[in-house]
């Protein structure tokens, strides 16, 4: 088998990488792109720790050729925060304590960043159903869930919406 | 409660910024120069002896860069203690499990390092092998480690007298025995190494661990080189709940590999080898007899448990100890008599993990609740009725000094309403309890206390020097929570070392529930030195004794006048400048009996701290289905003091998460012949975000342990335990069967169901 020259674009950037047919995305994203913040923790599209966008869409990267991402708009965890300055929702996850661990995070992330572009303001069971497809070992998901519903709609009886530097309304 | 600026605060974590931007580097994300690819040749055989392994092809093949054997581990053997020394890094004469280790490579790339495995041969004469327990203690066949009669790894005993006497005593007696499979981590991130000795011929090694130190002292022996030689260093990791405390055969392999191919070698685990060769926790079959006075107060008790300790020690004298601890922890007895075997089987081995013995404790509180429902008491007031109170001695002589053990019962009997609902509930709907206790710290000899240093830096900020590793719990951020407050600086003026053994002092690392207590309170002594030294020349600047002075917010005042103040970055200059360092160390050692020994002495004093913890569930089964939807959990734990509430919260939904939800709903291995048939997260139940009960209730009960940093003590498994047992109570609960077979999947619910229906009829 040969490598092929694709043209991945990535976090709006295009990306010039020499890729096996049979390779993943998200091993292209690691290994060959240095994009190590999506994670593979189960490898076969149970645990969402590799979700990444394609065209908006959350994805599982290792279920995802590196050919099929071609001629598609990529994002990955990387190209949530512009510069240094992070997204509501990557604010929401520090201040709601919603990381313990975080190798799920990047998955979830992506998840509930789709999520969150569809609709701002889902209720409890839309991002529990939304977030099904990633699993956290750590949390419990309850801090997940709340930074993802207090993040374009902060509550006033919320302790941690307050401490956010973002804090809406 | 009290006037701390930065403990005691709600925090967002310090390391969280990197982690949601993807920037954190875990072990399977570094690349360095030259770097190789490691994969591990397995046993297809649950029990073999290994007549001759040709490593000659596998050499041959181009890419290949080294094949190691059991020949090249010079015969070291690992345990935990000198007498559990049973196990071969790479076997040599026998394999014991399917997984077992019999040869490493390392090659160019992965593919290289696959095709290389399958060209080793090796050539094997199957013996019969023995899995269930039981069995194996009884069996004819060769048994697994020969120096270990019917398989018997390790034999704790406990006794404290007057059991049969008490017995005649009680008013009544029960006996009844629990089981409850296996169940795995399934931490987040699949084990990963990387290996490099580097200019000096230190060996440098990255990988998640529960203590870098535990990880550097093997390998030294190992290799017979100085302990300062084995660099372990700091990297992000992907969860542990006990799982990674040990050294693995592969933390050899890939420094071996490393050693011999003069390259640095990644060895990253699939998520099968994950769950097959690290460490899984215990199956169990208990049998709780138990006697009480009329009042079902416990006179006496007799405990004896058969673990499935798979193929080798492990923690195995820890492991068969943990779940009898907790428990006498948590309830008053009369007199107790404990009798724990771990056996060897031709299984995975197994280790500890956050909830330590489920069928063990669950079992206990499940009889409990069947001598208060014969005795016409609810389940609260038996509780209370036996119930751990401070300054009092457990069985094994430990001394209880903060203990708000009832607090949490009646704080979480409140807020769920369970007086309102106990036996009020409409049928398959229910309501149960579970009360534990935890050990905060293990006896570990001279690896029981921690030591910390901090530097003052030029510009005002501070270096903190922690030997203590945050596995994902968030200790990084206590450590540095605690300094700040210390020091008087704020958070984002600390930088944290920590987690690497080149530049740290002992720790016993976060395994035995011990990092703040032990590692923080470390931290918090240095800083106190440190201050000390700073405060000293402050006041000859202030004009006011040292004892007048506090310091906040980057500054130093006078107490009685704050408007008389210095800046810190000021102080620390004019030290430099006046010939005083501005440096110090601390540490903390636990008093606790250096005689006591898991096996033979295991009487004295344990730790200096307990953590208690009640959980109350409330469920809905599905008759039809056998289905539990979970409708409320409380949870309520005396944590000492609560350093971050905010991290706290998140410690007590994920131990009920993986206790309660996981560990006592849907969590378990299945087996063949030795083979585990769920080793993936497909095939194994983790709870998902939807499978979550809508409202988790979180109760932080403080004791102020007298002892502990702040009053401190273990946060958070002492709820993942009672979760466990929280939860099949409820489910017992609502289907009015008291169930001795955990966990309690939908197949058991309905065939109890199916019973008890059959029984009214």
């Amino acid at each position: 088998m040969e490598k092929i020259l694709i043209t991945l674009n990535i976090n709006d950037k295009p990306c010039e990488v020499m890729v096996y047919p049979n390779d993943t995305l998200l091993e292209v994203l690691r290994d060959e792109l240095d994009l190590t913040g999506s994670k593979e923790s189960c490898g076969e599209g149970v645990c969402g720790s590799c979700t990444v966008h394609m065209d908006n869409k959350p994805v599982r990267s290792c279920l995802t050729l590196a050919m099929e991402a071609t001629g598609t708009k990529i994002k990955t965890v990387e190209g949530l925060a512009s510069g240094d300055d992070l997204s509501d929702l990557q604010q929401s996850f520090i201040d709601h304590g919603a990381v313990q661990c975080g190798f799920c995070t990047p998955g979830m992330l992506m998840s509930a960043d789709a999520l969150l572009k569809d609709n701002p303001r889902p209720d409890e069971k839309t991002i529990r159903k939304a977030l099904a497809g990633n699993i956290c070992r750590c949390t419990g998901y309850a801090k997940i869930i709340e930074a993802v519903a207090h993040t374009d709609n902060p509550q006033d009886q919320c302790p941690d919406c307050k401490t956010g530097s973002k804090t809406k309304e | 409660m009290s006037d701390y600026t930065i403990v005691g605060k709600r925090m967002p974590r310090v390391d969280s910024r990197a982690k949601v931007m993807g920037k954190a580097l875990f072990t399977a994300d570094l690349k360095l120069p030259g770097m190789l690819v490691g994969k591990i040749k397995r046993s297809p055989y649950a029990h073999a002896r290994i007549l001759n392994i040709d490593t000659s092809k596998a050499e041959a093949l181009p890419g290949v860069k080294s094949v190691v054997t059991g020949k090249d581990t010079k015969g070291v053997k690992w345990g935990v203690f000198a007498y559990t020394r049973d196990q071969q890094f790479i076997q040599i004469e026998k394999v014991r499990y399917i997984g077992d280790e019999v040869a490493g490579v390392a090659a160019i790339d992965e593919e290289t390092a696959l095709k290389a495995l399958d060209l080793i041969d090796v050539e094997y004469e199957e013996l019969p092998p023995v899995f269930d327990p039981m069995e194996a203690m009884t069996s004819q066949t060769e048994l697994i480690h020969e120096d270990f009669a019917n398989n018997i790894n390790v034999h704790v005993n406990i006794d404290t007298g007057n059991v049969d006497e008490n017995f005649e005593k009680a008013q009544y007696i029960r006996e009844d025995t629990f089981v409850a499979p296996e169940e795995s981590y399934f931490q987040a991130e699949p084990y990963a190494i990387v290996a490099r000795f580097d200019h000096e011929d230190c060996l440098e090694i990255w990988c998640p661990n529960g203590g870098p130190h535990m990880k550097s002292k093997p390998l030294s022996n190992a290799f017979k080189i100085p302990l300062h030689k084995v660099k372990v260093r700091k990297i992000a990791i992907g969860g542990a709940f006990g799982g990674r405390s040990e050294i693995c055969p592969v933390d050899y392999i890939c420094s071996l590999l490393a050693k011999k191919t003069k390259k640095p070698v990644k060895i990253q685990f699939t998520r099968e080898e994950n769950t097959i060769a690290t460490r899984q926790g215990h199956a169990m079959l208990t049998t709780h007899k138990t006697g009480v006075d009329k009042d079902g107060r416990v006179l006496a008790r007799e405990t004896t448990c058969y673990m499935d300790g798979g193929a080798y020690s492990s923690t195995g004298p820890i492991a068969t100890s943990v779940p009898f601890l907790s428990m006498e922890q948590a309830y008053r007895m009369g007199s107790v008599r404990y009798n724990g075997y771990r056996i060897y089987t031709n299984k995975p081995i197994r280790g500890m993990i956050r909830t330590h013995g489920r069928g063990f404790a669950c079992g206990l509180d499940t009889q409990l609740d069947m001598i208060a429902d014969h005795l016409g008491i609810d389940p609260v007031e038996i509780r209370l009725r036996n119930s751990r109170q401070p300054g009092e001695y457990t069985s094994t002589k430990s001394y209880v000094d903060s203990c708000a053990m009832d607090e949490t019962i009646h704080k979480a009997v409140e807020k769920s309403g369970f007086k309102k609902k106990w036996g009020k509930l409409p049928p398959f709907h229910g309501i149960g309890i579970g009360t534990n206790s935890v050990q905060t710290g293990f006896p570990m000899g001279i690896r029981g206390g921690s030591q910390s240093f901090i530097k003052f830096n030029e510009d005002g900020e501070a270096t903190v020097m922690s030997g203590v590793v945050d596995n994902g719990q968030g200790n990084d951020n206590m450590l540095v929570q605690i300094a700040a407050e210390e020091l008087g600086l704020l958070p984002e003026d600390i930088h944290l070392v920590s987690a690497d053994t080149e530049t740290t002092s002992s720790d016993p690392g976060s395994y035995s529930q011990v990092s703040t207590f032990v590692g923080g309170h470390a931290v918090k002594i240095a800083a106190q030195n440190c201050r000390a030294k700073l405060f000293e020349v402050a006041s000859k600047i202030l004009k006011v004794s040292p004892d007048k002075l506090a310091a906040e917010n980057r500054l130093i005042f006078v107490k009685d006048d704050p408007e008389k103040s210095i800046p810190i970055k000021k102080v620390v200059r004019i030290s430099l400048l006046n010939f005083n360092s501005v440096n110090a160390e601390g540490g903390y050692w636990p008093r606790v009996d250096m005689k006591r020994e898991w096996v033979k002495n295991p009487y004295g004093q344990m730790c200096e701290a307990f953590s208690f913890g009640t959980t109350i569930v409330e469920v809905k089964v599905d008759p039809d289905t056998g289905q539990v939807e979970v409708l409320e959990a409380t949870a309520a734990q005396d944590v000492g003091y609560a350093i971050n509430p905010l991290v706290l919260e998140g410690q007590f939904e994920g131990a009920l998460t993986m206790g309660g939800q996981g560990g006592m709903l849907t969590e378990y291995h299945e087996w063949k012949d030795g083979r585990c048939l769920n080793p993936t997260m497909l095939d194994y139940k983790l709870p998902l975000a939807c499978d979550m009960p809508p409202k988790i209730n979180n109760i932080i009960v403080e004791s102020v342990d007298p002892k502990g940093p702040y009053g401190a003590k273990e946060a958070g498994m002492s709820i993942a335990m009672s979760a466990a047992q929280g939860y099949s109570a409820a489910v017992s609960n609502a289907i009015g069967v008291y169930m001795d077979s955990f966990p309690l999947t939908p197949d058991k619910i309905l065939a109890a169901i199916k019973e008890k229906k059959a029984q009214e009829n």
